[in-house]
């Protein structure tokens, strides 16, 4: 055995036992942290603990709550778990290989899991306080088409994979997330709109709102801003006719961080022209980075429209006048105009957190949704087909797997068995790829991959009919397998190239099951053809080591 | 040289043969109003149910299945609240959702006593009209890029016999749902979009034999080396077809309803992958060749 020899042994048993820690996440035993309420009763933890012991589960008690560990735990036990009476907050423990080698679990899709059912309509009136106007069925039905459209690329970008979004009578929507971990902020990245506005501050007005508002203050309750747009409202109204706001201004709320809760509070009204200078749809380019102070802020390029309306607002007769960034309706900052850009590149800036910025930079480039949504009804759903789909779903992968490996080795004897061994490398190799993208498996998805399983011994079939080509026109051994491999070689990659080529021209389908489909073709490709031209090959160089070898057994 | 068998010779009787197929399928598909578009693609309508006792969705789905309807079912809710939502498309063409919510009542009240439905809603398509002219968009823009890749590595002769083939047997596939009024959902999709990729491989590994034999037997008539190629890559082509029919066999034996469907398609398509291949691709590559004023 030469030395380039044990470094490949040692890189793909690497490569495997990097392949099963990366499967881990989702097969493993995981841990299930419960936080009793303060006031639980022991009967209600005594509950708890049979209902957590009869799902197979070991607990162990905790200070003041109990862990769960065992197999199985997925969102959907966690959810069960959560509405038990003196259930406070539950959580499931990342497994170690995730915090440690980025490893993401694998997520069952709405079919197999579950999730949650959120049924939205867009906030018509919010649209006709601002227009002014009634907004017509047919405009209310363009509406929410549109937001539709929009949705569905935005919650894919958000990384819940195979949601189901359909309209639902002719102004809701209905989408079904499965198995979500965190819906209030699902909740909450779905529902804004994302309109970034430029527009120029009143300094007069601004004042003179400042100091009604401090008369007035004392009228509201707690003697603070209200912090719903409704509410605000006719407080806005107020004061724009107290302080005989002229028509072509608006008075909106500027925004300010709390220092304790660092929620983002209503802290003072200021008047802003009601005209636009600069709007979201101006902007072309949108990425995260930090401002001159170092904050983290929202840097963009406009479109070449966009650069001349830039311009145009800070130029010189400008100077000295603030201008307002207004994000979903909320001012987040007002810097003072000191220069002119007429570039078309500046930036966003604020107080704003990591989370912020992430979601404001993908939604300017996602594009604003036309309007607020408001969520009108969210419940759970449960599985389309259930527990035993998985369970026929893994049947009848073992059921293909053996009767593959059966018919591959009576046909090609040694061979084949090599190639049952490579199929069960594949299938690791695939599910560990699919596990570090987080992917979510729907039946079509199982289905598809077990399809693959046939599919995948094709490039051994192609190298070992050559083998026996070769060895029956009388070629030695040695020669057999080179030829084998050189021959099949180009056949094999044209093959996968042509159809990763399709895979990769059907992933850039902006959503749901055919994007998970190629994904899953593309892995599964990619997948074999390193088992194959890799690991058999060399399975076939240390076979070659034996002195006596007088014929492939093919 | 071992035995060549002249594949090529009923070329004229296996390109008619494909083209009556289609034609039956078609019209069969057209006098049956269409293709059946499931809930995916055109809507349909959304029952909130609510059982008298424990129920698993699993029973109501296929209590609703020897009815002849075919339907989503989803527990709503927690577990002890006995409410489902069913979802299906419009059970009869063209009739109002209440009709439909009428039918699935009838059919669930004959098994199961005491259910209320709670809510009655139509639903729009989950795959809307944007999404369908976008993915029939990059299934072409993928056709293509492949045509050209193929182009460049074989010669474009090639790479139109293996588009031909491969846009014959998706068409076929896709026919042969609405033939036997299969119903059309994102999964049946998913089929088809894998026998795109089979048909290819199959096709690109014959042509990488002929690409070889060109010089191996330079002087050989170019239909004689298309059946050589043919002939030699003849086992390759029959185990790989055994082995992924293994997989589709017992994907059709072990799961129901959709994946069964799913597996039917697969079927249709694996058998049209090879046909096409052997009968299809290679005469095309011919008769282009041929209408050159090669020989």
């Amino acid at each position: 055995m030469t030395r380039g020899m044990i470094y490949k042994a040692m890189f793909i048993v690497a490569i495997l036992v990097f392949a099963v820690l990366l499967i881990l996440p989702t097969v493993g035993e995981r841990e299930l942290s419960v936080v009793f309420e303060k006031d639980a009763t022991a009967e209600q933890m005594a509950d708890l603990e049979k209902h957590l012991t009869n799902i197979g589960l070991v607990v162990t008690k905790t200070e003041n709550g109990i862990t769960a560990g065992g197999y199985g735990i997925n969102d959907a036990v966690m959810n069960e778990v959560k509405i038990i009476p003196g259930v406070g907050d539950v959580k499931i423990i990342p497994h170690w290989a995730e915090r440690s080698l980025l490893a993401k679990k694998m997520n069952l899709g709405l079919d197999l899991q579950g999730g949650m059912n959120l049924v939205m309509r867009a906030d018509f009136e919010s649209i006709e306080r601002r227009q002014e106007k009634e907004l017509s069925d047919s405009e209310k039905m363009d509406i929410t088409q549109q937001a539709l459209e929009l949705l569905r690329n935005r919650i894919d970008k958000f990384g819940v994979s195979e949601p189901s979004i359909r309209p639902r009578g002719s102004e809701a929507i209905e989408i079904q997330l499965p198995g979500v971990k965190d819906p209030l902020s699902v909740k909450k990245a779905i529902g804004t709109t994302g309109r970034v506005e430029y527009r120029l501050v009143d300094d007069e007005y601004t004042r003179l709102a400042g100091q009604w508002l401090g008369a007035n203050i004392h009228r509201f309750k707690d003697g603070r801003i209200p912090e719903s747009a409704e509410e605000q409202y006719p407080i806005l109204a107020e004061a724009a006719k107290a302080i005989g706001l002229p028509a072509k201004d608006e008075l909106l709320f500027f925004y300010e961080r709390a220092e304790n809760t660092k929620k983002i509070l209503p802290s003072y009204p200021i008047a802003l022209e009601k005209e636009v200078a600069l709007a979201g749809n101006d902007i072309s380019k949108a990425w995260v980075g930090h401002d001159e102070y170092g904050r983290l802020s929202v840097h963009f390029t406009t479109t070449p429209d966009g650069a001349s309306k830039f311009a145009a607002v800070t130029a010189t007769n400008n100077h000295g006048r603030k201008l307002a960034i207004i994000i979903d309706e909320k001012v987040r900052s007002a810097p003072q105009i000191n220069v002119q850009i007429t570039t078309g590149q500046a930036l966003i800036q604020g107080d704003f957190t990591l989370d912020e910025v992430n979601t404001l930079a993908r939604i300017i480039k996602e594009g604003a949704l036309p309007v607020n949504l408001i969520v009108i009804e969210e419940r759970t759903v449960g599985p389309s087909l259930g527990q035993d789909a998985i369970g026929a779903g893994i049947k009848a992968m073992v059921l293909a797997f053996a009767a593959v490996s059966i018919f591959m080795i009576s046909y090609f004897k040694l061979a084949g068995l090599i190639a049952s061994i490579g199929l069960l490398i594949n299938i690791v190799c695939q599910l560990a790829l699919l596990s570090w993208l987080g992917f979510t498996l729907t039946l079509p998805g199982i289905a598809g991959f077990i399809l693959t399983l046939g599919m995948a011994v094709d490039a051994n079939v192609l190298v070992y009919e050559r083998m026996r080509e070769e060895q029956r026109s009388g070629k030695s051994p040695r020669i057999a397998v080179a030829n084998g491999f050189d021959k099949a070689f180009w056949a094999i990659v044209d093959s996968n190239v042509t159809t990763l080529l399709a895979a990769f021209v059907l992933s850039q389908f902006g959503t749901g099951p055919i994007k998970g489909f190629a994904v899953t073709l593309s892995i599964g490709l990619i997948s074999s053809l390193f088992v194959i031209l890799y690991i058999t090959r060399y399975v076939y160089e240390l076979i070659l080591l034996s002195k006596n070898l007088k014929k492939l057994s093919v | 040289m071992e035995r060549v068998i002249d594949f090529l010779k009923y070329k004229w009787i296996t390109i008619g043969l494909s083209t009556a197929a289609i034609i039956l399928f078609s019209v069969t598909t057209y006098t049956r109003g269409g293709f059946t578009w499931g809930i995916d693609f055109i809507g349909g309508v959304k029952l909130t149910v609510q059982f008298a006792g424990t129920m698993n969705p699993s029973d109501i789905r296929r209590e609703l299945e020897s009815h002849n309807i075919k339907a989503d079912v989803q527990q709503y809710g927690r577990e002890e609240q006995n409410e489902f939502i069913i979802s299906s498309k419009l059970l009869e063409r063209g009739e109002s959702s209440e009709k439909s919510a009428e039918i699935l009542k009838e059919a669930l009240g004959k098994t199961f006593a005491g259910i209320k439905i709670l809510a009655t809603e139509t639903v729009g398509p989950a795959v809307g009209d944007f999404l369908r002219k976008s993915a029939v968009k990059l299934m072409l823009i993928a056709i293509v890029l492949m045509g050209v890749y193929l182009a460049f590595r074989f010669e474009l002769k090639y790479s139109v016999g293996v588009m031909i083939a491969v846009v014959h047997d998706v068409i076929i596939a896709f026919l042969f749902c609405g033939y036997i009024g299969l119903e059309i959902n994102v999964p049946i999709v998913a089929a088809i979009l894998t026998i795109f990729g089979y048909s290819v491989n199959d096709t690109i590994v014959i042509f990488d034999r002929v690409r070889e034999n060109l010089n191996i037997h330079a002087k050989s008539a170019f239909k004689q080396i298309l059946n050589i190629s043919i002939t030699q890559t003849l086992s390759r082509t029959f185990i790989t077809s055994i082995t992924t029919f293994f997989c589709v066999l017992a994907l059709y034996l072990i799961g129901e309803g959709t994946i069964s469907d799913f597996a039917l398609v697969m079927l249709v398509g694996l058998v049209a992958g090879i046909y096409s291949t052997i009968y299809i691709a290679s005469p095309v590559v011919l008769l282009w060749h041929r209408a050159r004023g090669n020989e």
